[in-house]
Order: structure tokens, then C-alpha cells, then sequence
């Protein structure tokens, strides 16, 4: 009785705190997009990733949840606060240098401004119709993909679908996902060397909250690795949290060992393609297809393939983060 | 029960709007930082809720990561966009 009168009432209660959540995450992301100030735009946009991980709690994809909560929530606000400052740093130095030369600045502005915002709505108008056209053709019962994934579950050797499918069935996805963020590295890198670091020593609090919170993260990233076999969880969220953990030491001033900066970091870099590539080509030497895994050894490559993946994207996002190639630092 | 959990998780997803006027306001770049610090903590309450709520205990991974990983948001905001300064609408 008491179940049949509370019924309603909690899918009113869950319908409201859904609707109020995809307004507030609407009106986030426009504040966001909209703020004149960059700094607020950030704060805006961090807590756009807070109430975007909830959203992806409410859809019942903890997975997504965990990734967006790592990423979005954490490491690009860390990235975006830093790329802010250094903006800042280097409008201040040039201002002087600019003010002789704003008249002419802002004449060719205008000039360029209606041209190049003609030309950004032509583009965002093909993005709009290509999303609306992907939307409108989506398959409706995806239920059949559904059975499909369950029904060979257990000759993927893992236990969590979302693993199963990202690691093993569709593999070329994580493996072009990763090749996806070393090429980003690789962008970062190519615009040249890090600025001198002009950083004062940590203070006390600083210094023992890193010290308690690193290895913590580390092990963190460790339990994200191993569950991921049998619950959400696996080397992008463990390769995050990972990242995290270096995040924070470059932001308390601590910098790689000049030696190991060079051929090592890149081998390190590389490890969790390398991996990949190679476990997927060396069964094709054994008579398989390319990222055949068989069944009975399944479980022990998809955990290797993800421990080296992870440790290569957490390396990765932490040395997105120094804004340039480390290396440059010996030749100044 | 399952409704008490959802009524105060609805209830600290209000609280986290209320807290956006600071954020909006300022003035400082402190203020709006520590907002967002409030939101994050608001957060993993949220999430924590929603997992008893819907008995997903796998969800309170998610609000390991947000308590996680807001500390790093908040030094990278001390170390870098505060320690480079003059960031305070008040200077403007």
C-alpha cells in the first residue's frame, strides 16, 4: 500500500530535480559562453561541468559520469585557470607595445569582424544541420545493441559492458581516441618551448596538502584502472585521475629530472599506443584478425593494454598542462 | 526513504543555484572561486544522495572524483591566476 502511494510521488520528485537540473545546465552553458569576463566564463564553466556529470549520473551512465567529473570538472578548469594567467602575463607586457598601434588595430578589426562572423555562422549553420541530421537518423531500438553486447559479454573478458565494448568489441575507438590526445600534445608542443617559470616556493599548507594528496591520487587512479574490468571505471578515468596527481605537482613547482625529459618521457608518452598497436598486430602473426582478442586471454590483455594506456594519458594530460615542449628549457 | 534522498539532493541542487549569484556578482576573482569550491562540495553531497537514493553504490566513485579533484581546481586558482595578481574587478 505504502509502495503504490509513494510511487507518484518520486517520479514527481525525480521530475522535477530533472527539470530544474537541464535548466540550470542550459543556462550555465550560455552564461558561460556569454560572460565578457574570462574568469567568471571559467568559474561558470567549471560548475557547467559539476551539474553536466550529475546529468550524466541522472542517465544512469556512471562511466561518462566518472570522465566528465575527472576532465570537465577538474583538469580543464586546472587548465583553463593556468592558460588564463599566462594570457594575462603576456597581454600585460604587450600593452605598451600595442597602445601606439590600437586605432589602426580596431579599424582592421571591424573590417575583419563582419567578414569572419559571416563565415563562422556559414559553418556553425553546416555543424547545426549535420548534429539535427545525425539526431533525426538515429536508430530508435537500440535494445538490439544492447542484447547484442550482453550476449557476447563473456568472450570479451571483462565483466563491465562499457569496457567491453570500448576495449575490445570497438577497440579502434579508444585506440583513435588516444591517438586523438597525443596529437593534441604533439599541437602544444610544436608552438615551442615553456615560458621561464616565475613561481614562488609552496607554503606550508600547500606543501603538506600535495604531499597527502598525490599518493592518494595515485592510488585512486590504480583502483580506477582495476575495477574497470567489472565496474565503471577504466584507463581514461584512471589515466585522468593519474594526470590530476601530476597536474598537481607542476603546480607546486616541481619539474621532471632534466635527464629523463627527453627520449624517456616520449617512450612514456607513446606506451599505451604502442601497446595497443602492437598487442592488435601480434595476433594477426597467431592467425587472427587485427584486435581479435581470443576469449581465453582476453581479460589479461585488456588489462594490460589499459594499465599502459593509462599511465600514457595520465603522462599526456600532465604535460598538456606545462604548455610547451619541456625540452626547450636546456638550449635558454 | 528513497524520496527523503531525492528531496535533499533536489533541495542542495537549489542551494548550488542560489550560490551562482555569487559567482555572477564577484567581486573578486576570489569570490567567484571559492562559489565554485561551494558548488563542487555541493556536489559530491548530491551525488552521494542520488546513490542511496537509486541504490547505485558505483555512483559514490563519481563523488570521489569531484572531492578529488576540486582541490586541484582550487590551487591551480592560487598558484596561477591569483599569484599573477590584479585579478579583482575592484582593480578595474
Amino acid at each position: 500500500m505504502e509502495a503504490m502511494t509513494s510511487l507518484p510521488l518520486m517520479t514527481l520528485m525525480q521530475l522535477l530535480f530533472d527539470t530544474l537540473l537541464g535548466f540550470a545546465l542550459l543556462w550555465l552553458g550560455w552564461r558561460a559562453l556569454a560572460s565578457p569576463d574570462l574568469f567568471q566564463a571559467i568559474v561558470l564553466f567549471i560548475a557547467f561541468g559539476l551539474l553536466m556529470a550529475i546529468v550524466w549520473v541522472r542517465l544512469d551512465a556512471p562511466d561518462v559520469a566518472l570522465a566528465e567529473a575527472a576532465i570537465g570538472a577538474g583538469l580543464t578548469g586546472a587548465l583553463l585557470l593556468t592558460t588564463l594567467a599566462r594570457l594575462e602575463a603576456k597581454n600585460r607586457s604587450k600593452s605598451a607595445l600595442e597602445k601606439k598601434h590600437k586605432v589602426w588595430l580596431m579599424t582592421e578589426n571591424v573590417k575583419l569582424k563582419t567578414a569572419s562572423f559571416l563565415w563562422l555562422m556559414v559553418i556553425l549553420m553546416l555543424l547545426v544541420s549535420g548534429l539535427v541530421y545525425a539526431v533525426l537518423t538515429l536508430q530508435e531500438q537500440t535494445f538490439e545493441l544492447q542484447m547484442l553486447v550482453s550476449k557476447n559479454l563473456e568472450s570479451s573478458g571483462v565483466s563491465n559492458p562499457v569496457t567491453a565494448v570500448l576495449l575490445n568489441f570497438r577497440g579502434y575507438d579508444t585506440l583513435l581516441e588516444m591517438s586523438v590526445l597525443l596529437l593534441a600534445l604533439l599541437g602544444v608542443w610544436s608552438f615551442g618551448g615553456i615560458p621561464k617559470p616565475h613561481e614562488s616556493l609552496p607554503g606550508p599548507v600547500l606543501n603538506m596538502l600535495s604531499r597527502l594528496l598525490i599518493p592518494l591520487l595515485i592510488i585512486v587512479a590504480g583502483y580506477f584502472l582495476w575495477v574497470g574490468s567489472d565496474a565503471p571505471g577504466g584507463a581514461f578515468q584512471g589515466g585522468s585521475v593519474l594526470g590530476a596527481a601530476g597536474v598537481l605537482l607542476l603546480l607546486v613547482g616541481w619539474r621532471l629530472c632534466i635527464r629523463f625529459v627527453g627520449l624517456p618521457l616520449r617512450i612514456i608518452l607513446v606506451f599505451g599506443l604502442g601497446v595497443f598497436v602492437s598487442a592488435a598486430v601480434v595476433l594477426i602473426f597467431l592467425g587472427r584478425q587485427f584486435m581479435e582478442y581470443p576469449p581465453s586471454v582476453a581479460g589479461a590483455l585488456i588489462l594490460l593494454i589499459e594499465a599502459a594506456a593509462t599511465l600514457s594519458i595520465g603522462i599526456t594530460l600532465a604535460a598538456l598542462f606545462l604548455v610547451g615542449r619541456p625540452e626547450f628549457r636546456r638550449h635558454k | 526513504m528513497e524520496i527523503f534522498y531525492l528531496s535533499i539532493a533536489f533541495f542542495l541542487l537549489l542551494t548550488l543555484l542560489a550560490g551562482l549569484w555569487r559567482v555572477l556578482r564577484g567581486p573578486t576573482a576570489a569570490d567567484r572561486m571559492l562559489a565554485a569550491q561551494l558548488f563542487g562540495t555541493t556536489a559530491v553531497a548530491c551525488v552521494l544522495l542520488l546513490a542511496q537514493a537509486f541504490e547505485r553504490p558505483v555512483l559514490r566513485d563519481v563523488a570521489l572524483i569531484f572531492a578529488l579533484l576540486a582541490a586541484v581546481t582550487a590551487i591551480a586558482f592560487v598558484r596561477r591566476a591569483w599569484a599573477s595578481g590584479e585579478h579583482s574587478d575592484a582593480a578595474k
